[in-house]
């Protein structure tokens, strides 16, 4: 079920809808493990901001077999636009987790997709990013990377030192299964809640009020047109009324 | 302002190199900044030991107003042996063109590449008042750290009060780090722009996958950033007698600047081959096509309409079509006169990036199927049995 | 004796009448020929079986016309087959001429109610309402124009249903969701969830049947109740009294949908249940909910189909751990979805099953996954006293999760149907063979050994599936000729029989129907059957209800 507006009141019905982990960061995490899975001394650390929905999200990566996890956690950070998310998690990385080689994060969220967050906390940090990645390999002594990516004519191989970020366009098939094992287990894994007063950061940019960007309506689509329908259950009828259709149309 | 540790600052230099205007400079090991610095943040991007940093202030009302101009980034591509404007510049250019006049300012197009730049007099007939040519070899082919050099130097020089770019690939790479460079307030894939009474550009903006629309503003930081997805506004024909100028722009690149190498590339896209993001006709098929091997009867039918064949993200994932085919919010956005959607149930993520076309055909096995919604017309049958009587009677009814 | 309870005599019931309607005014299709073309959904059922002809369609839209139909059959020699949904699988609602009387327009919910003595929330319904309608209202506390047509009262505890925190469902789960209620509860339907919460019959509190004479009978559970000789007594309208004698037979210790209910002293709405719309047409249903408690959904893998059977008996004698359900696949089952899996991942929607995965058990337990106290050591000691770990599992407590480990128990059997489809065009008198047999508790072993020692020197390709935990495993021979399907039916005889003498059944879930009459005969003596029919003489004289169904009158 998706997010929808009521019409009546203006705003959202979030109701019965599911938070789950964002199918292209659960990509990232794939990504992550698989590395960890090729070069054993890896570790994984999931990091993630919002209220409790953040929470279910970071607790399937540890059940997938990430490491450890940090959970922003704050209602200062309420109503963060694509930069004050970026410029939190950045504060968050550089103080707690200062040493990192690699930052893998998803193309965009299929809520906000506006796939800026990557981007944004890249050039905050001062690190190089490579986006539409569908593969990476470590080499170079896991000193840089060799990331195949998607581009408008096709694919493009790059490389690059790290640290430095990825963002990942496709993941595996089937999304993995964890056992019952790594289910118990994740719930013994840290998950570090962090807080406002824990970041170095002025009140004033956190949340709505660091944010450079502000929604002022929310609306629902306009409903399209619903065209004709024919039902034929018989091709021979089905394929003369397309094609009187595209005569009348001008395309034949 | 600039602010410049002189604890950590080693004297290496890099900063003085990166700087598009020579702003900076080492004296006795020190860095320095001079009053010609426009706070457009390279150096500090560039800096290994983090001495360099920019205190942003929100600019202050007064000030705001000082920004003036609407400008947009021509991202160029390929086309016969040069680099070119694409598509999606001269439908910002009609926007643009709307906005410049609402707010009496001009429309700048920032044009960036090397030597082989082509056909930037176009932009002018299709309503830029002046192109802002950045020629420099390392400009022939994008990437992220070069252009980002670019456009902040630009921005930070002339002060534009709205700053567009397409939301194509390389426009969605681009765009946030300038924008996180800048401290600008970015919306992304935006399918409305409008100037209010306060004179502030209005960003409408899809969100929750399409199914809710949000209209948004960036008060305090200019210039007010957008990025417009291709196929979204239209243009008209080019006007001959428009008058505008080409100037140049110096750019400073150092190949430092530029941290990933490309290493190989893998085209899948055949030079000749049209962009389905500017194709007239696209067939396009769903998972509803059963196998790959019945893909065979999309291309025929495209190729009988004089089209192109494309898919959606479910056969992309399968593999078999490569993601240059892929329609839909996390693919390309079409426009085309005909879409006929071929065993695609249209998930509002798929709409979203074929609904501007302008007559819509689907078939599905499922009567409700949502792309129903949206067909101009819908058959409700099985394609894999409809589609090779179709190309039969086309086929028949070609006439020499 | 007599019974009584408050002053009233127990085993007696009157019908009611229902108000005239006049037949002209019910839809019907009358040609045969205009059924076929436009109506031939519903000459067949899903068991695929061939009708053989129907003269009427009719269309009723409630008991008024139903029961006009019902009087006026009879004065034309008309049968009538009752329809539902038609999800059947033994040729139930497959006409066998005369007249197809469809029920869907009996549609609508009736009533929400608490109650305060039996504490459940109790919902009443038509006869065709889907069970997946049903569910899903229920979940979704919503329930379509209840709250309009209503009455003050149900609206009251529409308000109190909805307020309440705990969600509740229909615990009875056949795979065939779309299936109508009256149709679950004339086969007694089960599912998965039967081994934690018994079949339909456990949940079914009220029905009203309109019997062969267009009469209602409106029977509360726990209102009438057999003579010590077993009988009741039913008065009509007029007055006449008919005298129906319970058949006499202890029935089997299992999950059970073969037969008409037996039981010293029994209540008279479980004749009706499962007795396959032979003696009326159920037109109203309440039943009550259960709450529901968020699960999760395990797959554990065994080295071994033996391995697999102990950790189930052993999992069964655990009280402390409390499964909703209990399935099984065999090793031949992991190979064919191995394939599957191969040929259109997809379609199974999982990871490739492990190699080391030689059988597989799969339950669902009550989890809370934001609880601090997860202790799951004994189930950890059984896994491993059978040979495997918890790491050697699958599972998964997210909605998204949930919904693709139920589709991973329901792509088998559509595997294996596919893979007949695909046969069948080559040899079209093919058809899958499948056993729907269950036996009690203490028998598992014994039959599972029976059926892998005949299986395997009979040299056939099989998979073995489904409801352990109600020791009710699906058997489902591929056959790839004519001779092999012969070969698979005598041995499925075999296995009715070995599966009745360990006080079995031959039907545990799917019923009687028209096409499991042969293993019924297995199952029951000549003097039982004799019984039964008695029934349906006394019920319906006329023979007009669903001729064909369960007894060879």
């Amino acid at each position: 079920m998706d997010v929808t507006i009521n019409p009546e009141t203006g705003t959202l019905i979030r109701e019965g809808v599911d938070s789950i982990l964002n199918p292209f960061c659960e990509y990232a995490v794939e990504m992550g493990l698989d590395l960890k899975r090729r070069y054993s001394d890896i570790e994984t650390v999931a990091i993630s901001m919002g209220p409790s929905q953040a929470r279910t999200a970071l607790m399937r990566c540890l059940e997938m077999g990430v490491d450890r996890a940090i959970l922003l956690a704050d209602m200062k950070f309420a109503g963060s636009d694509t930069w004050a998310t970026a410029f939190t998690l950045a504060e968050t990385i550089r103080t707690m987790e200062g040493d990192f080689d690699l930052i893998l994060v998803g193309k965009q969220a299929i809520d906000g997709d506006t796939a800026q967050v990557g981007p944004e906390l890249s050039e905050i940090l001062g690190i190089p990013q490579i986006m539409y990645a569908v593969g990476v390999e470590l080499i170079g002594n896991k000193k840089k990377v060799r990331v195949k990516r998607e581009i408008e004519t096709g694919n493009e191989i790059v490389e690059v030192k790290l640290p430095g970020l990825i963002s990942l366009s496709k993941g595996p098939m089937i999304r993995s299964v964890s056992s019952f094992k790594e289910i118990l287990d994740a719930r013994k894994k840290e998950l570090r809640v962090v807080t406002a007063p824990e970041l170095n950061i002025n009140e004033n940019e956190l949340g709505l009020k660091g944010s450079f960007t502000q929604v002022v309506k929310i609306f629902p689509p306009q409903v399209k047109k619903t065209g004709m329908v024919i039902d034929s259950s018989e091709p021979q009828g089905a394929a003369k009324k397309l094609i009187g259709f595209l005569k009348e149309r001008k395309f034949v | 302002m600039l602010i410049i540790d002189t604890e950590k600052c080693t004297g290496c230099k890099i900063c003085e190199k990166v700087c598009p205007f020579g702003a900076i400079f080492v004296t006795d090991t020190i860095a320095q900044v001079q009053d010609n610095c426009t706070l457009c943040g390279a150096c500090v991007n560039s800096c290994p030991v983090e001495a360099l940093s920019i205190e942003r202030k929100p600019v202050p009302k007064e000030e705001l107003d000082k920004f003036s101009g609407i400008f947009i980034w021509g991202e160029c591509e390929e086309k016969d042996k040069g680099i070119a404007p694409k598509k999606v510049v001269r439908e910002l250019l009609a926007r643009g063109r709307k906005l410049a006049n609402s707010l009496d300012q001009a429309l700048t197009v920032v044009v960036l590449g090397d030597d082989k730049l082509q056909g930037l007099e176009t932009l002018i007939t299709y309503g830029a008042d002046r192109v802002m040519r950045c020629q420099h070899k390392l400009l022939g082919s994008f990437t992220t750290e070069s252009f980002t050099n670019v456009i902040s130097a630009i921005i930070s020089k002339e002060k534009p009060s709205v700053f567009l770019f397409g939301a194509t690939p390389h426009g969605r790479e681009l765009a946030p780090r300038v924008a996180a460079r800048l401290h600008l307030g970015l919306t992304a894939d935006c399918t409305g722009l409008e100037i209010n009474e306060k004179g502030e550009l209005i960003q409408t903006r899809p969100a929750f996958g399409g199914n809710i629309m949000a209209s948004i503003v960036s008060p305090y930081t200019r210039p007010q950033m957008a990025t417009v997805r291709p196929n979204v506004f239209s243009f008209g024909n080019p006007d001959n007698s428009r008058k505008g100028e080409i100037v140049d722009f110096t750019v400073i690149l150092f190949p430092a600047v530029i941290k990933t190498k490309v290493v190989a590339i893998e085209r899948l896209r055949d030079e000749k081959e049209v962009n389905i993001e500017d194709a007239d006709i696209i067939v396009s098929a769903g998972r509803g096509c059963q196998k790959k091997e019945n893909l065979k009867l999309i291309q025929e039918l495209a190729e009988e309409l004089g089209g192109v064949m494309a898919g959606s993200r479910a056969i992309v994932e399968l593999d078999w079509i490569p993601h240059t085919k892929q329609v839909g919010q996390s693919g390309l956005t079409v426009g085309p006169q005909l879409y006929i959607a071929v065993g695609i149930s249209g998930a509002i993520q798929h709409l979203v990036g074929m609904s501007s076309a302008k007559t819509i055909i689907a078939i599905n096995k499922d009567p409700d199927a949502p792309i129903f919604k949206v067909a101009d017309l819908g058959i409700v049958g099985n394609a894999m049995e409809i589609l090779p009587i179709l190309i039969r009677e086309l086929k028949k009814s070609v006439t020499f | 004796m007599l019974s009584w309870s408050n002053g009233k005599i127990m085993h007696e019931i009157t019908s009611e009448i229902v108000p005239h309607v006049d037949l002209k005014g019910i839809r019907c299709i009358e040609d045969y020929s205009e059924i076929c073309q436009d109506y031939s959904p519903y000459l067949c059922d899903e068991s695929k079986l061939a009708h053989q002809g129907a003269q009427y369609l009719f269309f009723p839209t409630n008991e008024g016309e139903l029961s006009a139909i019902f009087k006026e059959m009879p004065k034309r020699d008309v049968t009538v087959t009752i329809s539902g949904a038609r999800t059947g699988l033994v040729g139930g609602a497959v006409p066998y001429g005369g007249a197809i009387v469809s029920l869907e327009r009996f549609d609508k919910i009736l009533g929400l109610r608490y109650d305060t003595h039996s504490k459940e929330w109790l919902v009443k319904a038509e006869c065709g309402v889907t069970i997946r309608d049903l569910n899903n209202w229920a979940m979704k506390k919503t329930f379509p124009g209840l709250s309009e047509s209503g009455s003050a009262e149900t609206k009251a505890f529409l308000e109190k249903y909805k307020e309440s925190q705990t969600t509740y469902f229909y615990p009875p789960d056949p795979t065939e969701m779309g299936a109508a209620l009256g149709g679950t509860v004339s086969t007694n339907a089960s599912g998965a969830r039967t081994y934690r919460y018994g079949a339909t019959r456990n949940w079914v509190r009220w029905i009203r049947i309109m019997l062969a004479s267009g009469e209602v009978l409106e029977i509360p559970r726990g209102k009438y109740f057999a003579t010590p000789a077993g009988e009741f007594i039913i008065i009509d309208s007029a007055g006449n009294e008919t005298i129906v004698a319970m058949p006499k037979y202890t029935m089997p210790l299992t999950k059970n949908a073969a037969g008409i209910f037996s039981a010293p002293n029994m209540d008279l709405i479980d004749l009706f249940i499962g007795s396959e719309g032979i003696f009326g047409a159920i037109t109203e249903i309440e039943v009550a909910l259960q709450k529901w408690q968020n699960p999760i959904s395990i797959v554990q893998f065994f080295p071994s189909d033996d391995k697999a059977l102990d950790f189930v008996i052993t999992l069964r004698k655990e009280k402390s751990i409390r499964p909703e359900f209990i399935e099984f696949y065999s090793s031949h089952s992991l190979d064919l979805l191995r394939k599957k899996q191969k040929e259109d991942p997809k379609v199974v929607g999982m990871p490739p099953i492990p190699d080391y995965a030689k059988s597989a058990v799969f339950f669902d337990l009550q989890f809370n996954p934001e609880s601090k106290d997860h202790d799951y050591s004994k189930l950890e000691e059984i896994v491993y006293r059978c040979g495997s770990t918890l790491a050697m599992s699958w599972a998964g407590y997210e909605q998204r999760d949930l919904e693709r480990f139920k589709n991973f128990r329901h792509v088998l059997p559509e595997t294996v149907n596919t893979i007949i489809a695909e046969r069948k065009k080559k040899i079209p008198e093919l058809y899958k063979l499948g056993t729907d047999l269950a036996v009690p508790d203490h028998a598992l072993e014994e039959i599972w050994g029976f059926y892998k020692s005949i299986l395997e020197e009979a040299g056939l390709e099989w998979v073995a599936f489904g409801h352990i935990g109600n020791n009710h495993i699906h058997i489902n021979i591929i056959p790839r000729s004519l001779e092999e399907m012969k070969e698979g039916l005598s041995i499925y005889r075999e296995f009715a029989r070995k599966a009745v003498g360990l006080g079995g059944t031959i039907s545990a879930e799917h019923g009687v129907g028209k096409i499991k009459k042969e293993f019924f005969s297995i199952m029951f003596s000549d003097k039982v059957l004799k019984e039964m029919k008695e029934v349906k003489n006394a019920l319906d004289p006329g023979l007009m209800l669903n001729p064909g169904n369960m007894l060879d009158m």
